[in-house]
């Protein structure tokens, strides 16, 4: 009984039909908390959980909470997600950039604006 | 019984005992005829030739006799012998012709060997008998075993299914539980344990067991497409193009996807490794059509011949033309035979064969509205629950969720009624469903349970009292 109760709930199809059998997201920095926002509408024809990621991705959604309306384990999620990355359907936008990091102004023009900030 | 067979002695003593008697007659013709023959040329003749002419003519009126007696009897003899040969003949027709195949009709629907010979007329002669008892009674056994294995084939089965059925249950449920290291080895597992599940569904289908399970809700599309990619060990080789929105209903999901696992499985074998194999699907009037293509070498006339009869809706499985590594189509003769599908084949543009299925419009629903309207951003756990039940509740159930309501019969559990957050079960408005705060059960308490041998006692007591009023004993030791 308590076994049929969790198969009720369940769908037919399996995790690897939904990833083409891979088990993980190749080599992109999506973490749980990554931003993911829909770039573009979803057309007929695409599988659904894409659907239902550009759908809830209209407003910047973190991985783990479309693992959570989806209910399917983070690692898909990214699987799911870096597909749609690579058809340039949804952005990441990630809380802290390592891009950022690098951007950062110089140390020395920093201390110049706080030499100034001083003499104020 | 016994009757027929003093009366076929009857009869035969007296065929035996006519030619005797007819030869007799012949014989006393004879004897008057030559005898006044005889004795007219002996008075003829002068009196010196009369004794030799007496001798001689005596002599060869008795052998004339003789031979016409004998001549005679044979000849009854023959005629007797032929005429018991027809009736034999006629008996064995009627034996090979009726009451044999009566007997196996009546074997074949579940009748033992015992109500069969009460049934059918059993033949007059006593050998025929024989050979009827003998034969009924191997059928029988035959039969029997056959039936036997049958239901061992199916009860192994079903325990094969329940448990693949279960071990692919925890696995999701690992999947869901362990990272992104396991994954990679709990899909591999998971995909084996469908393959074997298939199997193990293929076997039950044959041995006309019920298929591994029942879903309770419609099954879109794309899942029952998916679901049938993941049982067969190429899987990634097939594509799905599919923008069909339609669902199948619960009862028939699971023998829709079997079948159509059969159908991919057989289009990736018997296609070249890297060929792909494509999956449309199209909603017509008729029902929802399934087009699966592969680009492999085609079917050969007479194989297609096979595949069609396999496959075919009116001609029954013949387990004799099973072979153990070609079940597939046998399958899906079945899964078409039990739910109506129709199967086709056809040269594919791709070069290979293209299989249709058409799944009847009485299998084809609408699936349950789930995904809602979008809204505001919400904190993930409220959103899934709160807005699933609001657009349920809105929107009008779709027929086929009505019919697998009523045919699936499945009661709310107890546990979930006790629940504090509302649910709605299959089938269902919101406004139907069990309010869950205080659940009648838990207002009222539970009646005090009477003893129910205290009213069997009482029972039994005003009964004796009514019958026998005199003896106050029969109560007594209560």
């Amino acid at each position: 009984m308590m076994v049929r109760g969790a198969v009720d709930s369940e769908d037919p199809d399996r995790l690897y039909t939904l990833t083409g059998g891979r088990s993980r997201a190749e080599a992109r920095d999506l973490d749980l908390v990554t931003l993911i926002v829909s770039e573009a509408d979803p057309t007929p024809g695409m599988q659904s959980e894409h659907v239902k990621i550009l759908r809830t991705c209209r407003f910047p959604t973190a991985v783990v909470e479309l693992s959570s309306e989806l209910a399917l384990p983070v690692s898909v999620v990214k699987i799911l997600v870096s597909d749609l990355l690579d058809a340039g359907q949804v952005s990441a936008r990630h809380p802290t950039s390592p891009r950022a990091s690098a951007e950062l102004p110089d140390p020395a023009f920093l201390k110049k604006v706080l030499v100034g900030l001083h003499n104020l | 019984m016994g009757a027929p067979i003093s009366l076929s002695t009857a009869n035969r003593a007296n065929v035996e005992r006519s030619p005797q008697n007819r030869a007799l007659l012949v014989l006393l013709v004879t004897l008057i005829v030559t005898g006044g023959a005889w004795v007219w040329i002996t008075l003829q003749t002068s009196a010196a030739d009369r004794i030799p002419v007496a001798v001689a003519g005596g002599v060869t009126a008795a052998l004339l006799c003789a031979a016409v007696f004998f001549a005679t009897l044979r000849d009854q003899q023959v005629r007797a012998a032929r005429e018991e040969v027809n009736g034999l003949q006629g008996e064995l027709d009627r034996l090979a012709d009726d009451t044999l195949p009566a007997a196996a009709r009546r074997l074949r629907e579940g009748a033992s060997a015992n109500t069969v010979f009460t049934e059918i007329p059993l033949p007059d002669n006593e050998t025929h008998e024989r050979i009827l008892r003998t034969l009924t009674k191997e059928i029988s056994v035959g039969h029997r075993q056959r039936a036997a294995a049958m239901a061992a084939c199916a009860n192994a089965a079903g325990r094969v299914q329940a448990l693949a059925t279960s071990m692919l249950a925890d696995l999701r449920d690992m999947e869901n539980r362990h990272s992104e290291e396991v994954l990679g080895d709990l899909l591999k597992l998971d995909h084996s344990t469908a393959q074997a599940g298939r199997l193990a569904d293929s076997i039950a289908v044959l041995t006309g067991a019920r298929s591994g399970r029942r879903w309770t809700k419609p099954i879109v599309m794309e899942s029952i497409l998916r679901g049938a990619m993941g049982r067969i060990r190429a899987y990634q080789r097939v594509r799905i193009h599919s923008a069909s929105t339609a669902a199948i209903v619960g009862y028939a999901a699971e023998d829709v996807m079997h079948a159509l696992a059969e159908l991919m499985d057989n289009a990736t074998k018997f296609s070249a490794p890297s060929e792909e194999v494509h999956v449309y699907v199209e909603e017509l009037h008729t029902g929802v059509v399934v087009t699966i293509e592969d680009g492999g070498l085609g079917m050969k006339p007479q194989a297609l011949e096979r595949a069609k009869t396999a496959v075919s809706t009116t001609e029954s499985l013949d387990l004799t033309k099973l072979s153990g590594t070609r079940l597939g189509l046998a399958v899906v003769g079945c899964l078409a035979r039990k739910h109506d599908l129709h199967v086709f084949f056809r040269p594919s543009s791709r070069g290979g064969t293209g299989v249709v299925l058409r799944i009847p419009n009485q299998l084809v629903t609408q699936p349950r509205p789930e995904f809602p309207a979008p809204t505001a951003p919400q904190p993930a756990v409220t959103a899934t629950g709160s807005v699933r039940t609001a657009s349920a509740g809105g929107t009008r159930t779709p027929s086929g969720e009505t019919m697998t309501a009523v045919l699936d019969g499945e009661q709310p559990e107890q546990p979930q009624q006790l629940r504090s957050l509302p649910k709605r079960r299959r089938g269902q408005t919101l406004a139907n469903s069990p309010q869950p705060s205080p659940s009648p059960r838990t207002q009222h308490p539970p009646k005090p349970r009477t003893d129910a041998g205290a009213k069997f006692g009482a029972f039994r007591q005003s009964t004796s009292r009514g019958q026998n009023p005199d003896s106050p004993s029969a109560n007594q030791d209560r």
